[in-house]
């Protein structure tokens, strides 16, 4: 079973999903869509970032629960960050023998390309059952940007270009880097879509323990700026338009690091929980008069 | 909802009980609205009831810290249960409104 297209009769309510950025953690969705199968709420449009497009795109294309929790196994594993892209390096500490190149990022990325590839295959934003929107950065103008049509593979490759993991992504001449450093949680594109009932799931990121590496020290960085950004833009589209904006926040009681795909069933758990509290609201919105 | 009002002093206590959300928005922003408009401008949201807040419960509480501030009161907000002080804090209230642990201390917070 998966989550259907926008239910009819309930006037002007139009739901959308919005999967903010969040690496393993945005497993929590499928605990999310379980909710909304179980309940029979369909939505509008679904809307992801970063991690979280790899689950918009699986609720887009109708992929069930059981069937995206096998394929996130496959696909998200700590293999995919063991092979090194030493050009890169060697780009980053000698520029004088080795010009750097802004395709700059440490991993090769051949493996993460060859499992998407296998997920998704030649599948387009027209295979979507439900309208789908990525969202991913300009690497040259820092603007947003959101793939609506296209090559699947392509547009979660640029969404979750992970600033020094992965090399930005090239599409048409223009390269894409990960989606969340417009907005970790793009709210903001499901409004523009016309949804006034948005449901959000979203994560900040975790800080470094021990800043024991020059990486470390980036992804520090990186995590302080997103989670700054994360609120800040929730704060905007909270207050400033009409919509409803109903944010699942699952509490991790364990740590859940990058590649922890063993923790996906809890992870799953814990979206759900967090789905269910939401619930009441939700079922009520849908009920009263628009 | 449920929404009780009472007087400590020069302070407004506002009890709030229920889910603060897109259905109930509308009766808080015209109890607390009304609070205001009738002169009482420091205000204290007492949320230990609230169980659950929306974008539109937000933008109600929002709304009434303006037009207190404005008039040179306040809306404090005392009692937040975790699940809500989440949400509060996710969107940026805890950095523009006073929030605080008790109604005690609430009220004890505006100057005599």
């Amino acid at each position: 079973m998966s989550v259907s297209e926008g239910t009819g009769g309930r006037g002007s309510r139009r739901i959308a999903l919005v999967i903010g950025a969040g690496s393993v953690k945005c497993a929590a969705a499928l605990g999310l869509q379980k909710v909304l199968d179980r309940e029979g709420i369909g939505v509008d449009l679904v809307v992801g970032c970063s991690g979280g497009s790899i689950y918009a795109t699986f609720i887009a294309l109708g992929i069930d629960v059981q069937t995206a929790e096998e394929i996130t196994r496959r696909l998200w594993t700590s293999e995919l960050t063991k092979r090194r892209h030493y050009l890169s390096l060697l780009r980053a500490i000698l520029p004088q023998i080795f010009p750097f190149r802004e395709s700059f990022g440490l991993v090769d990325d051949r493996l993460i390309l060859d499992r998407l590839q296998i997920a998704f295959g030649k599948r387009t934003f027209e295979d979507a059952r439900i309208p789908l929107y990525l969202t991913a950065t300009d690497f040259h103008n820092g603007e947003q940007v959101v793939f609506s049509s296209g090559k699947l593979v392509d547009a979660i490759r640029a969404s979750i270009a992970i600033p020094y993991v992965f090399q930005p992504w090239t599409i048409d001449g223009r390269l894409f880097i990960d989606g969340f450093l417009t907005d970790p949680m793009p709210v903001g594109v499901a409004i523009k879509h016309g949804a006034n009932v948005i449901v959000t799931l979203g994560f900040e990121s975790a800080y470094q323990r021990r800043t024991t590496s020059v990486l470390r020290f980036a992804f520090q960085l990186s995590s302080i700026m997103s989670n700054n950004l994360l609120r800040a833009n929730y704060a905007f589209h909270n207050l400033a338009h009409h919509a409803e904006i109903l944010p699942i926040i699952p509490q991790f009681r364990e740590s859940i690091h990058l590649f922890d795909t063993h923790k996906i069933p809890y992870v799953i758990e814990e979206g759900e929980r967090a789905a269910e509290q939401q619930l009441p609201y939700l079922r009520r919105l849908l009920e009263a008069p628009p | 909802m449920v929404i009780e009002v009472e007087k400590r002093g020069h302070v407004t206590v506002v009890s709030v009980g229920g889910s603060v959300d897109g259905t109930t928005a509308g009766e808080l922003t015209a109890s607390l609205r009304g609070q205001v408009t009738g002169g009482n401008h420091r205000l204290v949201a007492n949320l230990a009831g609230v169980d659950y807040t929306s974008s539109a419960g937000l933008r109600a509480l929002l709304e009434t810290v303006k037009e207190a501030r404005q008039h040179g009161g306040d809306l404090r907000l005392a009692a937040v249960r975790p699940e809500v002080l989440r949400v509060l804090d996710l969107s940026g209230f805890t950095s523009i409104l006073q929030v605080f642990p008790d109604v005690g201390s609430a009220v004890a917070s505006f100057p005599a």
